[in-house]
């Protein structure tokens, strides 16, 4: 926190900078090589053990990537194709009726760059479920409308934030923002200032909303 | 607005020329804020509405992921408003799921007792409004009296009436001021007398009984494809509380019931929220009488750095199921959190629940949905 | 329908009870309208109202050591601290302190980061200003205060 307010010019004077002004430098030595960089931290999920994840694994088989569970969350990450499969099946044979949310996540550095992520719950089981799916951009995944009706909205709202279509659902438009706007806003490279300034111009009759 | 948002509106081929289609727009007394409802009526029956909302879209969870875990706090107080302290405990708890640290006793059990106490206050502005719709205006008075203490307690706690900011990330930041303990258990004593007044208003009297049975009728099983939680869930007969069903905060030290009821109207909606409000004051009986002492914060350095991971925690709050799904990628800052709120998911539903109904039952349709656009739009 | 269920119909008894409520509540005495303009709210001690720089009481000067870190913890990044650094005591002394009202939340974040107890929400809420930077306070109106010009009725 001191460093954000350094004083202009009054920081101690370094003294080796000093001296190297009157000498030749000398050749440094050879510097160490580098250590390797250290791979990106990644969640520190251990593998679920339980009835579902092996009956899911016997039905699905080779689409189903893996079942971990994190914090005491289950989740189970899945091949896009099979996520509204698996939630059909989860609904009929498992009893997990209830789908609590749709969401996204961006992650622009990967080949896959969105995470859809479904979380079913069950009444009688009292039991949570999370299914992640990895989608690039552009892949239009099947809409969960089939299977849940909740899903309605909640698909026309990662449509809206995340520009991921879904297809075969019944009305896909804009949710929370206005139906003409282009952008998406959730996704990492739309900036937290911009704007469509011609919707703004269009509509608002003002130059710029900021 | 231009005609840019008349893509939703039905094609114009009406069967006869009774048929119309009726804004409701987004400034109305009735409809909580910002929602616009556009009616297709047939003379005066609906047959179809569509809403649309994104009036009061702020762009929390982009926000979110602009500011440390600890700035965003105040935040999450804006998105329902009328209940902020339950917003406030949801995103604690999800921060602290993620830090895998637990709050202390102490601050579990003022914790329970403000979100209780917010509970009731959330349930008053609902009833009051609810009320006022329906044409009874006396209701809101009364029950914006009472809400008058408890909002002087929060007040004396943390300093703000309404966007409360009374919890952080690990526990509390402020002790429980000096009388706290008896300005708690003078609410209780005040306050079931006061639920009896109100009932005595409205729960036998013939207009609301008529206005409000057999209206927006919502099974357990529509309540349960279309994500439907909290009182309507429990109105249908559904008995689920997150409170009891995944405790959170220490509530499964308090002995408390669920109340349902059988036939998912209006009606029953009114009567699981009178009852929910008793239950409230008997849950805080139960907390003021024995807090313990001891730190009011957890074990939470002074820089929040959840390592990388992600959580997802949801709360019993007034509205439904508030549900706080945070992704951490190990920095200072949220890589994403997502909401998802009880009154947007619940809001799918009111086309279901009017298709059949007049219009003039609109408004209580919607006033028993209980919806905050500030949660809906975020 | 059994006989008093039909008089109770007839003489609109379940109206009556509401009425009888109402009228309960018409005591004078229990009015609790607050006669704002004329009657100041008392509000609580911890009110988060307008900001203050206090001062040492005993030789007047500034209690903030500039240390940032009430900007540091503001989510809307609207506190400015300017200090410099003293030669002959070696520290920082605050020259400057600007801090934003018009987009303050007043969610006391800053409060809660200072050390010292320098920075304090007060019980001011009486805030408006007739422009936009008249709400963009510096030192002195900070620790001063804002002084709303008062009515009398």
């Amino acid at each position: 926190m001191a460093d954000e307010q350094k004083p202009g010019g009054s920081g101690a004077p370094l003294p080796a900078g000093g001296e190297a002004a009157k000498q030749p430098p000398k050749p440094s030595p050879p510097k160490p090589a580098a250590p390797p960089p250290k791979p990106p931290a990644t969640m520190a999920a251990t593998p679920w053990e339980s009835d579902l994840p092996r009956e899911l694994k016997e039905r699905f088989g080779g689409q189903i990537v893996e079942t971990s569970t994190y914090l005491g969350q289950n989740f189970i990450v899945a091949k896009p194709e099979a996520a509204v499969p698996i939630l059909e099946y989860l609904k009929l044979e498992a009893d997990f009726d209830y789908l609590v949310d749709i969401t996204a996540v961006d992650w622009p550095k990967r080949p896959e760059r969105f995470d859809l992520v479904y979380i079913v719950y069950s009444f009688s089981r009292n039991e949570r479920v999370r299914i992640k799916t990895y989608i690039p951009d552009g892949y239009k995944p099947e809409t969960a409308v089939g299977v849940h009706l909740t899903a309605n909205w909640l698909e026309r709202e990662a449509f809206d934030m995340f520009g991921i279509e879904f297809a075969g659902h019944p009305d896909l438009r804009r949710i929370l923002m206005p139906e003409d706007w282009q952008g998406y806003p959730l996704r990492k490279d739309y900036s937290i200032i911009q704007q469509d300034q011609r919707w703004v111009q269009e509509n608002l009759g003002i130059e710029s909303g900021q | 607005m231009k005609a840019a948002s008349d893509a939703s509106m039905p094609d114009t081929t009406f069967l006869d020329s009774t048929e119309l289609v009726l804004n409701m727009g987004p400034q109305h007394p009735s409809t909580h804020g910002v929602l616009r409802v556009i009616l297709k009526l047939d003379g005066e029956k609906i047959m179809g509405t569509d809403c649309v909302i994104g009036y009061l879209h702020r762009g929390v969870e982009k926000i979110a992921e602009n500011r440390t875990w600890a700035q965003f706090n105040p935040y999450v107080d804006r998105m329902d408003y009328v209940a902020s302290v339950s917003n406030g405990l949801g995103y604690c708890l999800v921060v602290e799921k993620l830090l895998n640290v637990e709050a202390p006793p102490r601050a579990q059990v003022v914790r329970v007792i403000l979100t209780e106490l917010n509970r009731i206050a959330s349930h008053l502005v609902w009833l009051g409004t609810h009320a006022l719709d329906i044409g009874a205006i006396t209701p809101v008075f009364y029950c914006f009296r009472e809400r008058e203490e408890a909002l002087n307690i929060f007040e004396k706690y943390c300093g703000a009436r309404l966007t409360t900011h009374a919890f952080r990330i690990g526990g509390l930041q402020y002790e429980t001021y000096d009388g706290f303990e008896q300005d708690v258990k003078a609410f209780c004593d005040m306050f079931p007398a006061k639920v009896d007044e109100y009932e005595e208003l409205l729960t036998g009297n013939r207009i609301w009984k008529g206005r409000l049975t057999n209206v927006g009728v919502l099974t357990a099983d529509e309540c349960k494809e279309y994500g439907v939680t909290g009182p309507l869930l429990r109105a249908a007969g559904v008995k689920w509380d997150l409170r009891k069903a995944q405790p959170y905060s220490g509530y499964e030290k308090y002995d408390f019931e669920i109340p349902t009821r059988q036939n998912g109207d209006t009606f029953d909606r009114y009567m699981v929220r009178i009852a929910e409000m008793r239950q409230a004051v008997r849950i805080i009986r139960q907390a003021v009488e024995n807090i313990p002492e001891g730190p009011i914060m957890g074990k939470v350095g002074k820089v929040i750095k959840p390592p990388v991971g992600e959580a997802y925690v949801s709360i019993e709050a007034p509205k439904g199921e508030l549900g706080y799904y945070a992704v951490s990628d190990g920095s200072t800052q949220p890589y994403r959190v997502r909401v998802r709120p009880p009154s947007f998911v619940n809001l799918q539903a009111l086309d279901r629940m009017v298709r059949g109904l007049l219009v003039a039952d609109i408004c209580a349709v919607i006033g028993t949905l209980d919806i905050v656009l500030g949660e809906v739009d975020r | 329908m059994s006989g008093s269920g039909i008089l109770r119909k007839i003489f609109l008894v379940d109206l009556f009870q509401g009425l009888a409520v109402t009228f309960r509540n018409q005591t004078p005495k229990d009015t609790v309208t607050e006669q704002y303009p004329a009657e100041r709210p008392k509000v609580a001690e911890r009110y988060r109202g307008a900001p203050r720089l206090n001062n040492n009481p005993e030789n007047g000067e500034t209690l903030c050591i500039a240390c940032n870190l009430c900007a540091l913890a503001c989510p809307e990044n609207l506190i400015v601290v300017g200090s410099e650094r003293n030669e002959q005591t070696r520290r920082k002394e605050l020259t400057t302190f600007t801090y934003d009202l018009s987009r303050c939340m007043f969610c006391g974040l800053c409060e809660d980061a200072c050390p010292v107890d320098a920075l304090e929400l007060t019980q001011d809420f009486e805030l408006a200003s007739y422009s936009r930077p008249g709400m963009i306070w510096d030192r002195q109106m900070l620790e001063e205060g804002p002084r709303p010009t008062q009515y009398k009725c």
